[in-house]
């Protein structure tokens, strides 16, 4: 405990781990008087007109269905072209949402259209602090010989190690946990005195709770896979360095050389799609080679999905072996 | 009396893909008893520092036995780390810390109480600037700070590596009092040091290392008796015909200078009669003791080629049979 205690103050009085929470403050308040500036209080008039264009809007929508079943009863068996596909897609019942008041008022916040997309804004500044504190904690303490003063003090490297890990995921939780609630909260008071609250039912909460609880495991995650590399390559450079390599070499070069040598799936070997998938619970892609094997014999749409339980699954295996190795490797490494 | 470190056939390879594979502890033994100060010399690159760092667990070895306090080390040293203080070379500490902070956090990490901070900051004289970041600490000020970080446990073994680098004469002699102090307390105290002329000051023991390998050990006077060749500094008038003299009367003698110097001499008032017979009157007689430093540099072999720049890895490989343990006998 007392381990932890003083780490926990060491951690919290780094220049960098300062830096990051004043930028990260400094962002939030830059977002929110943006958001606060560029809002006003809608009219009756401004919302009657809103509610009147959504109405209308969906009214288009359903006669757009209704026109494509019609054609569709008026083809002849024959003709298969993509104009006839598939009518399905535009019922209005199966859009992800249909147009609302919100979306016509111009210049007014709606807490409820906007909430997840500035919950995601924070997160991914979350994945980054967690990432570069977490690499800079351990790298940091690995090159200026912070690490061997402590293993002096205690000669237990893995109980060393792992309070260093520990005391970082632990304040990140906590950092994630109080920076997600106070940015929420002062886009709900936004919200309620300069725009919209919107639609704030347990639809919307669970799916705004079930966002955030996937970004903070992304946050820890990052945390942790930060703190593995930089522990596995004694510099907080090591981390950055792998993260920039793996992103040119394989997330650029690596697509690129899969597309030319047409690789099916080839966004399925990609670890921003399992943090998209993650993220999202769900993402979808697209591959016309799925479809080289249907042509003439109905509709392809040539997408395929990765959902969250496989992405989860590949981040914790990797984060799970990076830090699993980064023990490995402290535990015998000779530190001169 | 019991022994406090024990260190046998200690062996540590380090392998590089640029340098390929370097021996930097080669079979090394080392014994350190209670209430001893105890030198710890050798040339730079001679392994010093890697058999403090395999003492404390920070490098493994390839092999050998080390115990610390009585406890297998680096297995069981956790057992004994809260009597062990210890620095191995130049701590880093992080500059923005004050130097209170910096002791605080090692405390706390320690389970010792914080209130031991002051007591240690005023032990090495940082007392007056304990709140100042350590950035803004001099090399000497940098290094009373790692002593105090090692002295905070109150340990009943203190290993320090190199604690006077960076001091001045003052903080040199500050240190020294502090170590014959602790010594006093009943603190026992490995110290490397390159400064020979403070280890001989305060140390009753040294041993020292060269290329990985023991070449003397025991107290210091009886490491510096085995290299006394009883040898006499000579101020005469004439000191040609002085040498003369003495070599009739089976006296080795050499002109140094104005001087000259008499080798073998068993009994000084022999030098004194033979030169007074023949009216020569012996104006200096002077005993030449070998000190450490003279010692050191012949047992590393550092005086060999005078003329060229030694390089880290010139010292001496020793041989067995030259080697010198007065704890447990030549050759040993």
């Amino acid at each position: 405990m007392n381990l932890v205690r003083a780490e926990l103050e060491r951690l919290c009085a780094r220049r960098f781990v300062q830096l990051m929470v004043v930028l990260l403050v400094f962002a939030f308040a830059i977002t929110a008087a943006t958001t606060l500036a560029g809002s006003h209080k809608p009219t009756v008039s401004e919302l009657n007109s809103a509610r009147q264009q959504a109405v209308e809007a969906r009214r288009s929508m359903e006669t757009t269905h209704q026109e494509c079943l019609a054609r569709q009863k008026e083809r002849s068996p024959a003709d298969t072209s993509e104009y006839f596909a598939d009518c399905a897609n535009l019922d209005p019942i199966r859009q992800d949402r249909l147009p609302i008041a919100a979306d016509f008022l111009p210049g007014v916040f709606s807490f409820a259209e906007q909430a997840e997309s500035l919950l995601y804004f924070l997160i991914a500044f979350l994945v980054l602090f967690g990432f570069l504190v977490g690499a800079s904690y351990i790298g940091a303490d690995l090159n200026s010989g912070g690490v061997v003063n402590l293993l002096l003090w205690r000669p237990r490297r893995l109980t060393v190690l792992a309070a260093k890990l520990g005391t970082l995921l632990g304040s990140m939780l906590v950092l994630s946990l109080l920076a997600s609630v106070a940015y929420l909260a002062t886009f709900w008071v936004i919200g309620q005195s300069a725009g919209l609250p919107g639609r704030l039912d347990d639809d919307f909460w669970s799916s705004l709770g079930a966002v955030h609880g996937r970004g903070l495991v992304l946050v820890l995650l990052a945390s942790a896979v930060g703190f593995a590399i930089a522990t596995l390559g004694r510099h907080t450079s090591a981390a950055l360095g792998a993260v920039a390599a793996y992103a040119v070499v394989w997330e650029l070069g690596g697509r690129l050389v899969l597309e030319i040598i047409d690789v099916r799936r080839s966004d399925q070997l990609m670890l921003s799609s399992y943090i998209g998938a993650w993220l999202s619970g769900e993402s979808r892609f697209f591959d016309p080679r799925l479809c080289a094997g249907t042509s003439g014999t109905g509709y392809c749409s040539g997408l395929y999905s990765l959902t969250w339980a496989p992405a989860l699954l590949v981040l914790v295996v990797l984060t799970g072996g990076l830090t699993v190795a980064a023990f490995a490797v402290f535990r015998r490494r000779d530190l001169v | 009396m019991s022994a406090v470190i024990e260190i046998e056939g200690l062996r540590k390879t380090f392998h590089s893909l640029r340098s390929g594979r370097r021996v930097a502890v080669d079979g090394f033994d080392l014994l350190v008893e209670a209430g001893q100060v105890h030198g710890f010399l050798g040339p730079n690159g001679s392994g010093k520092t890697t058999t403090l760092r395999a003492l404390l667990g920070l490098v493994r070895a390839d092999s050998g036995r080390m115990t610390v306090l009585g406890e297998p080390s680096p297995e069981l040293l956790p057992r004994v780390a809260a009597q062990v203080g210890a620095i191995v070379e130049s701590p880093q500490f992080f500059g923005n810390f004050t130097g209170h902070r910096t002791l605080r956090l090692l405390a706390r990490a320690g389970g010792v109480p914080v209130s031991r901070v002051d007591e240690v900051l005023d032990l090495v004289g940082l007392h007056d600037r304990g709140d100042d970041r350590v950035k803004a600490y001099s090399l000497g000020m940098k290094q009373r700070l790692a002593v105090a970080s090692a002295l905070l446990k109150d340990p009943r073994l203190l290993i320090l590596d190199e604690p006077a680098n960076g001091l001045d004469p003052a903080g040199i002699r500050e240190m020294r009092d502090l170590m014959r102090s602790l010594a006093a307390n009943g603190v026992t105290v490995l110290v490397s040091s390159h400064i020979l002329g403070e280890i001989q000051l305060i140390c009753d023991h040294v041993t020292i290392i060269s290329r990985g390998r023991r070449v003397a050990a025991g107290p210091v006077d009886e490491v510096l008796a085995g290299y006394d060749r009883h040898e006499y500094l000579v101020r005469v008038a004439e000191p040609e015909r002085a040498v003369e003299l003495l070599h009739a009367a089976d006296l080795p003698a050499a002109v140094d200078g104005e001087a000259l110097v008499v080798s073998g001499v068993s009994d000084p008032t022999m030098v004194s009669r033979v030169l007074g017979e023949q009216g020569l009157w012996v104006g200096e007689l002077t005993p030449l003791r070998p000190d450490l430093e003279s010692v050191f540099l012949e047992l590393t072999g550092a005086y060999e080629h005078p003329s060229v720049p030694r390089q880290v890895d010139d010292s001496s490989l020793p041989h067995d049979e030259a080697v010198i343990d007065l704890d447990r006998g030549v050759g040993a």
